[in-house]
């Protein structure tokens, strides 16, 4: 196969068209709006995700549509933005000019005191208002999960929100009226080649295609792959660590397939989870929960199921919950397929089943059966934005007489991977499914995890959750009454 | 101008402009992005480089070497300026670690290098090459174990007070509590990290910084570089929050200086998040204990609170029993503070230092002596209100309306529904309802401002004040405009800049009532000006509508400014009317919470603050501070704690991801009422700080409530899970 290459990226930045050739791997958006563009509305209030000081919209086509998604532009290296439309704060007003409706709202609702969080909530709303212009209180509070205000206290800027659309008419805001326009720009930036930029600590490549990434990677198997770069933007910003070569992946729209048949969902390697988002919370409506607590809407738009496995982190999300659904990885190395099992994925502690030269290319769930029973459960100390101090999850097939006879239970947060509760689980197989035997599998639960303490839980708190955590399943399951705290019942 | 006796009908009074709940004026601007922050400052003429710090890997022993010879052949350096090039440095005087300088380390990341390149990417990358030699030393980090060898601090601090006989007072007391509390670290975590830009000019060097305070950080940064202070020049016109964080002079300004002096450009050095807890200050965490002694009828009979806290040597300990001293009746009274020595970064004032954590404790303290005596809470705190300093008694409060709070508060929370602990059940959550007092003193400082006013009529304002997020600019330019007889936006503020009249600054909620009255002296000054200039009597002139009037003159203000406009200045200071008067804020905080039953999480349902702080000039900024304060007291209760690393002495939850701030969907509806009043001891405003009032009493507001839910105290925050999950009653 022979590719050309292309040795620029380009984007467009609100409303022109920038072509970049001296760009490093590890540049993050932000620092280029900030440093080299001196576009200054966009600010830095933690360089990894936490805050969404920094957030912006970028626009991608997909399939001929475009969509505009909020991101953390500290994490999100400009590499990745070939072909994308980038929104600024410094783009909705003119100096002098009138207010955009979300900008308006928020000064209208007092939604600001030291303003510094300000400009990423405004990028946020405007996300929010392009793709829902009426949306509910719950609504809001998911599109804003992902930034922090630490002087006004939410509520005016949810009072913001559901101004916006009394304010602006949004049919006459630039990005919808003039969408036709963008997007043949956009079109116009697809040529097919690949990319190649930098060298040593700042080189970095965007395949032309899957095949292509496969060949660059079994040819340069050191090469670091690059998703949503939630996770290894924090590598740079934060650990300061040489990440060269890098090899982008998320501009891949053969990556970002997602294909149902009547076994399952096949999400390709580059799908996000708000990507994801409609068909897990149909088919698996138990994860709707999990999937909207993970990250704020910034990561979720950037992030990937397949980053989050790759990463191989003990306390990702997605894995407990995947193993207990049976799910798998596909892997390629070259042109070779291998599918493997996402339990026997992970091996150890920073290891997993994965060859030089080789990367997930898609991610397979299978649907429960019909009988199944189903739940995860995230353990966080804040109910957003928050990483699990233990995520358990659990599969259970009861037969008619009462009787267990499949058992699949999975922790994030008690061990060095995610792991199967195996004692726990044959604790339970083969018995009726009751309070004696689920208390006989708590029991269990001490044989198979030995968690550790640290700032997050302590191990002895770790240990009593996951038990609590298979109680809570048997309550649910025998009682109709959740037992958990609902965001409806405290608000 | 001396503001000595209690102020009587003034200008301000008019209420045209003052007091109305106008919007903030710098709105705009933070809405699209172009508030300049300090990292932002930019002539286009001027090519910065980029300085990225380095903090050390120990906490405390000494520097042995540093090679930095790798990071300075690194792509892009410009220079690499260590603590041990630059050789000690001369401490400013209100820091307790030193920022920078020499070989020896008092703190985990304390700065030992800053690595200036061309980018910041190279910069970052080449900081990453720095290597350093340590010889470690052992400290102490743990405040529990260093309990026996706390000492009674600095007797300037007044750390005990003493009135009556309180041992025998309490060894008699009908009923009686004796409790420990603790609180933990915690951090200001305002959103927009220190940072500092600095460029030389011969011998001056220009400052722009995020900053609270103007002339401190100008004092300390000119000792510190050893220059005289009026070659530093200070800017800081927007700051990104601060709650104390920013009051004391910070290591970016000081790295920048040595950076930009040493490559001869400007630099800009910003703290990495992840730097920011070990790097600069905290609020020390404390152990309390309390004691409380009342008679059957609910009386206080004995009143003691003694506070442990740690900080570096030299510091000063966290004043969590002042509050105390102050707030109930009761005749025999003791408090004390000791303070142990702990190698940890320093601890210092966060937003309400000293009555935060201390009704963090004592409000608990109260609801659990109440119960003991069977009374309502509300009811015992009335019982034992005091119109008068407890421990003077010949010292009265100038006004005190806790009693008006607790009561409307009561009123409108329905406070009468609240059942008995761990009785009211909604499915599987447990409610409950609790409530606080709020208390915090009405500190004054001496502020100054310039007022000018020019041939097209607009005033423009110049003091040193800052905003942090305040609405300082909105409330300035209410203050002028009423006091001129313009409208608003006639008005233009200018803050933040070493070259104005030294002001009150941004902390201790005295901000808005210093540097209002700053600005209220000089533009009595810019009307005797207009007066005298026109030959008006200046007893009897009125401004109003863009005019001056005396008897049946009347002159524009642009007429009388005349070509060369005129200009008044003035410095508000105080005399002893704190003295002889108590000045305090008060408040009642009403919280609901709902607890579920099988897991422990707590979700707070409803708050309500009530709050009597003398007037409200703009009922908008006013009210989003109590909010806001109240929402970082959500925080204080439920999840937020500097996780201290005891063998290697650090914070170890040291950025956003790990030190929980409270989300959106952890804050329900609230709600919050200001008690119509004017306290004319205060200021000629009559106004007294609403921004630290509104963070008092929350958190023991929401243990109360936590307790009356379930039925289980908590006396150790923040009130996780873990600390409720064993307690709470079976899941049947
Ligand atoms: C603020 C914030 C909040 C977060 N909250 C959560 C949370 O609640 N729960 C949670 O689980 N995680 C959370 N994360 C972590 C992160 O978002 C997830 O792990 C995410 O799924 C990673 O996906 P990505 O596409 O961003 O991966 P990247 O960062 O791009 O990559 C992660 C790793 O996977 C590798 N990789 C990626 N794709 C492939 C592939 N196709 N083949 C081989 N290797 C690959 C990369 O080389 C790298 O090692 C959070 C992160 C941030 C910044
Ligand atoms: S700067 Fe905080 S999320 Fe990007
Ligand atoms: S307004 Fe200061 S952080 Fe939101």
């Amino acid at each position: 196969m022979t590719v050309q290459i292309r040795s620029s990226i380009r984007f467009l930045l609100n409303h022109r068209l920038v072509e970049l050739s001296a760009v490093s791997a590890v540049q993050t958006l932000l620092d280029f709006l900030r440093l080299d563009r001196n576009l200054r509305g966009t600010k830095e209030g933690c360089a990894e995700g936490d805050c969404g000081a920094c957030t912006v919209l970028v626009g991608r086509l997909l399939e001929g549509r475009l969509k505009y998604e909020s991101v953390n532009a500290c994490i999100r290296f400009v590499g990745s933005l070939d072909g994308c439309h980038v929104v600024t704060v410094d783009s909705l007003a003119q100096p002098g000019g009138p207010l955009h409706p979300v900008q308006q709202a928020m000064v209208e609702t007092h939604a600001s005191q030291c303003g510094f969080c300000t400009p990423g909530f405004v990028m946020s709303l405007y996300g929010l208002w392009m793709e829902n212009p009426k949306p509910s209180v719950a609504e809001i509070e998911k599109a804003l999960q992902g930034n922090l205000c630490r002087c006004t206290g939410y509520a005016a800027i949810i009072r913001a929100a559901e101004a916006v659309s009394v304010i602006g008419d949004l049919d006459r805001d630039p990005l919808i009226a003039e969408r036709a326009t963008i997007i043949q720009k956009l079109e116009s930036l697809k040529d097919g080649k690949r990319v190649e930029i930098g060298e040593g600590s700042e080189r970095f490549l965007l395949p032309a295609s899957v095949d292509d990434l496969a060949e660059i990677y079994v040819a340069e198997p050191k090469a670091r792959i690059v998703a949503g770069s939630t996770d290894v933007g924090l590598w740079v910003t934060k650990f300061m660590r040489d990440i060269a070569p890098v090899v982008h992946l998320s501009h891949l729209d053969e990556l970002r397939r997602i294909v149902v048949d009547e076994t399952g969902i096949t999400f390709g390697a580059g799908v996000s989870y708000t990507e994801s988002f409609p068909l897990i919370s149909k088919h698996f409506p138990q994860l709707t929960e999990l999937w909207n607590r993970i990250g704020g809407q910034q990561v979720r738009n950037m992030g990937t199921i397949g980053g989050n496995i790759a990463n191989g982190s003990p306390i990702g999300d997605t894995p407990p919950a995947l193993i207990a659904l049976g799910a798998s990885v596909v892997l390629r190395l070259g042109k070779k397929r291998r599918t493997v099992l996402l339990e026997d994925f992970f091996i150890e502690y920073g290891k997993q089943d994965r060859q030089p030269g080789e990367f997930v290319e898609a991610v397979k769930i299978p649907f429960l059966p019909e009988n199944a029973l189903y739940a995860v459960y995230k353990i966080t100390k804040r109910l957003d934005e928050d990483i699990s101090a233990v995520c358990g999850a659990f599969r259970l097939t009861v037969d008619g007489a009462g009787t267990v006879t499949d058992a699949v239970i999975a922790y994030g947060g008690m061990a060095g991977t995610p792991k199967r509760a195996s004692h726990a689980e044959s604790a339970l197989t083969g018995t009726a499914w009751t309070e004696a035997s689920t208390e006989a599998a708590m029991e269990a639960l001490a044989q198979d995890y030995t968690p550790l303490t640290d700032w997050r839980a302590s191990a002895d708190y770790r240990l009593l959750v996951a038990k609590n955590l298979l109680r809570r399943f048997y309550l649910e399951t025998k009682g109709d009454e959740p037992v958990r705290l609902d965001r409806k019942q405290a608000v | 101008m001396q503001f000595d006796t209690p102020a009587t009908t003034n200008p301000i009074d008019q209420l045209k402009v003052v007091g109305k709940p106008i919007h903030r004026i710098d709105g705009e601007l933070k809405t699209t992005g172009r508030a300049m922050y300090a990292y932002e400052w930019r002539d286009p003429n001027t090519r910065y480089a980029y300085g990225y710090p380095v903090g050390s890997a120990i906490a405390k022993g000494q520097i042995t070497a540093i090679d930095s010879a790798a990071a300075k052949k690194a792509p892009g350096v410009l220079a690499v300026v260590t603590t041990l090039d630059v050789g000690n440095l001369q401490k400013g005087k209100l820091n307790t670690a030193k920022l920078f300088g020499g070989s020896e380390i008092q703190h985990y990341h304390q700065a030992v290098a800053v690595v200036v390149a061309e980018t910041f990417e190279q910069a970052r990358a080449a900081a990453a090459m720095i290597k350093v030699d340590y010889a470690p030393q052992k400290g102490a980090f743990d405040l529990r174990a260093e309990l026996a060898t706390a000492q009674s601090p600095d007797p300037s601090t007044e750390p005990d007070s003493s009135s009556g006989d309180f041992q025998a007072a309490f060894s008699t007391a009908e009923v009686t509590l004796d409790a420990e509390y603790t609180t933990p670290d915690q951090s200001h975590a305002m959103m927009e990290p220190h940072a500092s830009i600095a460029a030389w000019n011969g011998e001056e060097v220009t400052i722009w910084t995020s900053s609270q305070m103007i002339d401190w950080w100008r004092t300390d940064l000119a000792t510190t570089l050893g220059v005289d202070k009026e070659k530093v020049h200070l800017m800081s016109p927007f700051i990104g929050g601060g709650f104390g964080g920013k009051l004391f002079l910070r290591a970016d300004a000081v790295l920048a200086a040595f950076a930009a002096k040493t490559v001869g450009r400007p630099v800009k050095v910003a703290l990495p998040r992840t730097m920011i807890s070990n790097n600069t200050t905290h609020r020390p965490a404390t152990i309390q204990r309390i004691r409380i002694g009342a008679d059957r009828d609910g009386r206080i009979t004995a009143i003691g609170h003694e506070s442990w806290s740690g900080d570096l040597a030299g510091g000063g300990p966290e004043t969590a029993v002042m509050q105390t001293r102050l707030l109930y009746a009761g005749e025999n009274r003791m408090t004390a503070m000791k303070l142990a020595t702990l190698d940890l970064p320093e601890g210092n004032a966060m937003r309400a230092p000293g009555e935060a954590p201390g009704l963090m404790a004592l409000e608990i303290a109260v609801d659990e002596i109440a119960e003991k005596l069977g009374m309502d809470p509300i009811e015992f705190r009335i019982k034992n209100d005091t119109q008068v300093d407890p421990e003077n008694p010949e010292r009265p409060f100038s006004h005190r309306d806790l009693v008006g709070c607790l009561k409307l508060g009561a009123e409108k929370f329905g406070w009468d529904k609240r059942a008995s602990a761990g009785s009211r059940r909604e499915g599987k959550l447990m409610i409950g309802m609790g409530v606080a007092a709020a208390f915090r003193n009405n500190l004054v400082m001496p502020s100054g401002a310039r007022v000018k006013l020019d041939k097209e009529g607009i005033v423009t304002v110049e003091t040193d004040m800052t905003d942090i997020g305040t609405g300082s600019y909105t409330i300035v330019a209410q203050t002028t405009a009423e006091m001129m007889g313009v409208g608003i936006d006639k008005v233009a503020v200018q803050l933040g800049d070493s070259r104005f009249p030294v002001s009150a600054g941004s902390g201790g909620q005295f901000g808005a009532n210093s540097a209002t009255s700053g600005v209220y002296a000089a533009c009595v000054k810019l009307r005797e000006a207009v007066a005298s200039k026109l030959g008006f009597n200046s007893k009897d002139v009125i401004f109003e509508n863009e005019e001056v009037r005396s008897g049946n003159r009347a002159v524009g203000l642009a007429v009388a400014a005349g070509p060369d406009g005129l200009v008044g200045e003035d410095t508000m200071e105080w005399g002893d009317l704190t003295k002889t008067h108590q000045q305090s804020t008060f408040g009642g905080h009403f919280v609901e919470v709902g607890v579920d039953i099988a897991t422990g999480e707590t979700r707070i349902r409803r708050m309500l603050a009530v709050c009597a702080a003398g007037r409200i000039l703009n009922p908008i900024t006013a009210r989003s501070q109590v909010i806001g304060a109240m929402t970082m007291g959500v925080g204080g209760a439920l999840s937020e704690e500097l996780a201290v690393d005891t063998r290697h002495g650090f914070f170890v939850n040291h950025d956003l991801a790990g030190y929980e701030v409270p989300v959106h969907a952890d804050i329900p509806h609230q709600e919050v009422i200001f008690m119509d009043e004017t306290d004319p001891y205060s200021s000629p405003m009559k106004a007294k700080g609403v921004g630290e009032l509104g963070l008092c009493g929350v958190s023991a507001a929401i243990a109360n409530a936590i307790y009356n839910a379930t039925g289980v105290r908590v006396r150790h925050y923040p009130i996780t899970l873990d600390k409720l999950i064993g307690e709470l009653p079976d899941v049947a």
